[in-house]
């Protein structure tokens, strides 16, 4: 449901709960720093029946923000397992009919022993070779096998189907705490391949904060990720 | 050998019946959570995200306690397969501070249970707490060992 004029060719930045919570806790930093108003929100019987109050208004817990050349999504709440594949796959269709020209969805990578690691690295997947290449001129490292399980391997499907340019960048992170130094990186490397630069001062140093409101989300997330098998993504796949 | 008899000899149907168990359990619990709050104004006590993982030699229990005064933390076994992580916040919370107007009530602790699976050596437990992470490591009790021919 569109709510204002939604910017045409523009990057369209996804933000869902996933592991860490990297990419909402990312997403929603950008929609702060920017000061991007929310143009539309996801009307949809599969999500359950919630809306987020905010100065005692309203708002449907999944929606999508504008400015300039940017739109941005972000869930509020955690999207129950089963009403993934249909809702990527609404917002890809949709990012397309508004001519999106690259869909960059951030994430985390969840990997065993995240505190000892004071930087996290990102890696990147792509839609096509030109844009992996793009990841690799960068210096961002690709992610060349393995499996990606929920919303944004479905979205990397969905925009590599339709010939949707479309990059995941993907911090290291935890699995199940929140993550905003993840979600600092995350934004980092899309600076680098969007040009769009961003203050990650307040996620480093707020983090604490941030960890402490972001619990509840994550908590029903993990359970949402649990349903999903995002576990797979540990699993070694078989080439022969 | 009647097939119940042999069954309970089977080394796959016991590994099959603890994952199948502990994943009940993690469904149990995973539920428990959901239906109640996660912060207790009584006891002025917020729950943290934790977690448990076995592995061969050890459980491994963490805790995310941001904002915490690393010298108030304290893990104590409650019996033998439950574990109690306590924790003081370097400041009180409100729900204010959440953006709740509509509740009152303070936050200043971290508090927690965790519910270990297999038997452990809560003799030899060893803690550490990095980047807000605790991590209780709690060595596994060898009950028995299976002789190969």
């Amino acid at each position: 449901m569109e709510r204002k004029a939604v910017p045409s060719n523009a990057t369209m930045l996804h933000g869902l709960p996933d592991v860490g919570l990297v990419g909402l806790i990312a997403t929603s930093h950008v929609i702060s720093q920017l000061k991007m108003d929310e143009v539309a929100y996801v009307d949809s019987e599969l999500l359950p029946p919630v809306v987020v109050l905010h100065e005692g208004l309203p708002y449907a817990p999944l929606r999508i923000f504008g400015d300039g050349g940017l739109v941005a999504t972000i869930s509020e709440a955690a999207i129950p397992a089963k009403a993934v594949p249909p809702i990527m796959r609404k917002l890809v269709e949709w990012g397309q009919a508004k001519s999106v020209k690259l869909v960059v969805s951030m994430g985390g990578m969840p990997v065993q022993d995240r505190q000892d690691i004071a930087e996290p690295k990102v890696y990147g997947a792509a839609s096509n070779l030109a844009l992996l290449k793009t990841l690799s001129d960068r210096g961002i490292e690709i992610l060349k096998g393995g499996f990606m399980v929920g919303p944004y391997a479905l979205i990397m499907r969905y925009c590599a189907e339709r010939n949707v340019p479309a990059i995941a960048l993907l911090a290291q992170s935890f699995y199940n705490y929140p993550d905003p130094e993840a979600a600092a990186a995350a934004i980092r490397e899309l600076g680098k391949i969007t040009g769009i630069s961003i203050d990650v001062s307040k996620l480093v140093e707020g983090g604490e904060e941030i960890r402490l409101r972001a619990r509840d989300v994550m908590r029903r997330t993990e359970q949402e990720l649990n349903r999903m098998k995002k576990t797979q993504e540990y699993d070694l796949p078989l080439y022969v | 050998m009647p097939e119940t008899r042999r069954r309970k000899f089977s080394l796959f149907d016991l590994v099959s019946d603890y994952i199948e168990n502990l994943e009940s359990l993690s469904e149990e619990m995973g539920r428990a959570f959901a239906e109640r709050p996660s912060w207790d104004t009584r006891t002025c006590c917020i729950e943290p995200l934790c977690s448990v993982f076995i592995v061969a030699d050890e459980v491994v229990v963490t805790a995310d306690l941001p904002n915490t005064k690393p010298d108030t933390i304290k893990v104590e076994p409650v019996n033998r397969d439950l574990l109690e992580i306590k924790a003081e916040m370097k400041r009180k919370i409100s729900f204010d501070e959440f953006g709740i107007t509509h509740r009152q009530g303070e936050f200043q602790f971290f508090r927690c249970q965790a519910r270990i699976p297999v038997p452990v050596d809560t003799k030899r437990i060893k803690t550490q707490f990095k980047r807000g992470i605790l991590e209780v490591h709690l060595p596994r009790k060898k009950s028995y060992r299976i002789r190969v021919e």
